[in-house]
């Protein structure tokens, strides 16, 4: 299968911008970008004039698939809240391909997101990240485990407060963090002296953060929330990333220096708890002044995935960059997620993820006319 | 006098105009238009290349009431001790402090009407108010402007699954409705005979009996519309149908029907079975049927500062921009009963008006000004 979009306005995020770009799609990979390409014989060619390309919108917090939509308790497995460390548990095997939100995926032009546990446990379990089309979940994922999930602020402590178990206190869910970390340690201290032991999965994965092979994605709000992540992280040197981040503009510098990557959002949506008091679009426009990488994220369903580009465009109107806004939703979340050899970013070589806009994506009133993974078009809008 | 000069204006009432001229004076609209001579004693404002429309009135919110980021101490949303709590007033529980007002100041909302959420059969009465102000009671326009009733899966839940009582299905609800409505009207004849001890419930729904305030009632899927409906035909009372989630799929019959409808929160997600069908062609497909509607954000589950990109989406899905921007002000005023003091820039209304950077539904335009009564809500 070979196709290309001709005439096209290229964004490429990483090689600026090509007006009348033509992007030639074949065997899932783009392999061939710029202007006055000569096209295979057999390739389909699409016209676009006046239309803008970018590649595929990647959401690097995202809920789709296991917080399924409309169908209640029913399709609703993101949190497995009957302990507070679940940390053997896999996003991977809640997820149906059939829920609704795919669809918004694929309408509003994402076509990579990660998918995780929600937050209502201190340590919630694994995340992996996938394409956003397709029927079997095995056959969508690009990385099977992408991190692991942990959570501070007011979710896990409603959720065990209200059993009157621990944590029902910020200090309660520090002591539950640190103390699944030290257990963890201490048995691959025993597994590395080949004592004999029984398999745990649940320090097993833990193990895979103490030894930086996945990250621990702390959900962190308040800015408290956010400095005692990273000082959990400095105290067991594990790499962590920042999910939410909502306060992370009044401590920018820390987070600057320390070089921790925040996935911001879901910021197009209601200051439902106290924890988001504060939330607005100057914590992305600050954030970026102080040099942190950072993505935007929908935490769909919280903001369906249709509208990621909509909040990276209030972004844009607060004055962050439109380059950087783009690079929040393109190359650093690729980046943040160890994918950007594959994704991010229009390249010969890379996936053929792609997206072709009526009009500029930070508009409202934006269509998406095709989204194409892995070469082929899994949506096409109506009239444009 | 304040004369506002230059502008591209949307009057609503009438076609945009170029190059217009808005003249206000003591709180009040003096002119509209383009030939306006302005006396020499008047504040020239100019706004050349800034658009200049009627402050948003927001049909459905819960603005002040609703807690959000100030936690449950603040949350009055839901009367939620009974099914039946007619005698209540959002009144009040508004704040006029919360800041739901400044965020709705901010995209240039200057009235909404708030009050009790979808928990209850009869969730008490709801009140239309101007967004700027200390003290409730002279923020209001119309109170009460409706008595909040429910339909569908929130009654049956805050009721029959949590607290096991009635109602526990939809055939519970409707008939805990119509139970009331005809105590309303036994009640009301006992008034006339004098004989009627005060019951601050059953006036209210003698109100709605005497079409003096609607009954306004939530109702997404397209059966519960339905429902709500045929009772309103029972009793000979108006309606108002907030959501109308589904009106998309039987928009033929609610034009028929002659009810008017609030259409949101649409730029949110399916949170509940019975938004399964939640979309931005409802508003289309009511436009085309010939039905009164407004946009609605339903404040916090849309937040309000969002109202202009509901406004922009729903004409990227068809709405012609003209039906959008009246559904999002003189529409809903109707709705609301309030249209002879806000809505539109016409001569005599109330002075409530927002001036744009550039069109509302382009994502870099900006509130620079709001206006109620004449004077500067919000400064962008």
């Amino acid at each position: 299968m070979k196709l290309a979009f001709i005439n096209g306005e290229l964004w490429t995020v990483s090689q600026g911008i090509v007006q009348e770009g033509t992007i030639l799609l074949e065997n899932g990979k783009i392999t061939a970008m710029g202007q006055n390409l000569v096209l295979p014989a057999d390739a389909k060619v699409i016209d676009i004039k006046g239309k803008i390309v970018t590649p595929g919108l990647i959401d690097s917090h995202s809920h789709v698939g296991v917080m399924e939509e409309s169908i209640g308790w029913a399709g609703d497995d993101v949190n497995e809240c009957t302990d507070p460390n679940t940390a053997q548990v896999r996003a991977l095997d809640g997820i149906n391909p059939g829920d609704k939100g795919f669809e918004d995926c694929l309408h509003g032009g994402v076509t990579t997101v990660q998918v995780g546990p929600g937050s209502g446990n201190v340590i919630g379990g694994e995340m992996l990240v996938l394409k956003t089309a397709g029927t079997i979940v095995d056959h969508m994922v690009l990385k099977p485990l992408s991190g692991l999930k942990a959570a501070l602020g007011e979710n896990p402590k409603n959720v065990y407060g209200g059993m009157k178990k621990m944590p029902s206190t910020r200090m309660g869910t520090a002591a539950v963090l640190r103390n699944a970390l030290l257990e963890a340690q201490t048995y691959g201290k025993k597994k590395a002296e080949g004592k004999e032991q029984a398999t745990d999965m649940r320090k097993e994965n833990l193990l895979k953060v103490l030894s930086r092979q996945i990250p621990l994605r702390v959900h962190a709000h308040r800015a408290d929330d956010i400095a005692t992540a990273i000082r959990i992280a400095d105290e067991f040197q594990i790499e962590i990333t920042l999910e939410h981040c909502t306060e992370g503009d009044k401590i920018a510098e820390l987070i600057a220096e320390k070089k921790i990557y925040a996935a911001v959002g879901p910021t197009l949506s209601s200051k439902s708890k106290v924890e988001l008091k504060d939330m607005g679009y100057q914590t992305p426009v600050l954030l970026n002044k102080a040099g942190v990488q950072f993505s935007i994220i929908t935490d769909h369903p919280i903001i369906p995935e249709t509208y990621l580009h909509i909040a990276a465009g209030l972004a844009v109107r607060e004055g962050l960059p439109e380059d950087t806004a783009l690079r929040a939703i393109t190359e650093v979340p690729a980046k943040m997620l160890g994918l950007y050899d594959r994704i991010g970013s229009l390249e010969v070589g890379k996936d053929a993820d792609l997206v072709v806009w009526s009009e500029d994506p930070f508009e409202f009133m934006s269509k998406v006319c095709y989204t194409v993974i892995n070469g082929e078009i899994v949506w096409q809008g109506g009239k444009q | 006098m304040l004369a506002f000069i230059h502008a591209t204006i949307y009057p609503i009432s009438s076609p945009k105009i170029e190059n217009a001229t808005l003249l206000i004076q003591d709180g009040k609209i003096l002119q509209v238009g383009q030939q306006i001579s302005i006396s020499a004693d008047a504040e020239v404002v100019d706004c050349q290349g800034q658009v200049l429309l009627p402050g948003w009135v927001d049909a459905h919110t819960h603005v002040g009431l609703w807690g959000e980021a100030e936690g449950r101490a603040s949350y009055d949303g839901n009367e939620s001790s009974g099914p039946i709590t007619a005698q209540v007033r959002g009144l009040d529980a508004v704040n006029p402090a919360h800041h739901s007002f400044a965020d709705a100041r901010s995209i240039g909302t200057t009235t909404v009407q708030t009050g009790p959420g979808s928990g209850n059969i009869l969730g008490g009465e709801l009140l239309t108010i101007k967004t700027a102000g200390t003290i409730i009671d002279r923020m209001v326009l119309r109170a009460p402007s409706g008595l909040k009733s429910a339909l569908g899966e929130n009654p049956k839940r805050f009721h029959g699954e949590v607290m096991k009582r009635m109602p526990s299905t939809r055939m519970g609800s409707a008939a805990m409705l119509r139970e009331w409505l005809i105590k309303g009207q036994e009640y009301r004849k006992k008034m006339d005979q004098g004989k009627a001890d005060p019951d601050l419930g059953l006036l209210n729904v003698v109100k709605v009996l005497n079409k003096e305030i609607p009954l306004r009632v939530h109702a997404h899927r397209a059966d519960d519309i339905v429902t709500a409906i045929r009772i309103a035909k029972e009793f000979d009372i108006c309606i108002s149908l907030e959501h109308c989630t589904e009106g998309h799929l039987i928009a033929d019959y609610l034009a028929e029907a002659g009810f008017p409808a609030c259409v949101g929160p649409t730029l949110g997600h399916r949170s509940k079975v019975e938004t399964q069908n939640l979309s931005f062609d409802t508003p289309f497909a009511l436009y085309k049927a010939g039905v009164k509607f407004a946009l609605i954000t339903d404040h916090p589950f849309v937040p309000i500062p969002f109202y202009n990109i509901v406004g922009a989406l729903a004409t990227a899905h068809g709405l012609p921009e003209e039906a959008t921007l009246r559904a999002m002000t003189l529409s809903p005023a109707e709705i609301l009963g309030v249209d002879q003091r806000v809505g539109s820039l016409d001569a005599g209304k109330d002075a409530d008006f927002v001036i744009w950077s550039g069109h509302p539904f382009k994502t870099r335009s900006r509130v620079l000004k709001t206006y109620i009564n004449g004077q500067v809500v919000y400064q962008g």
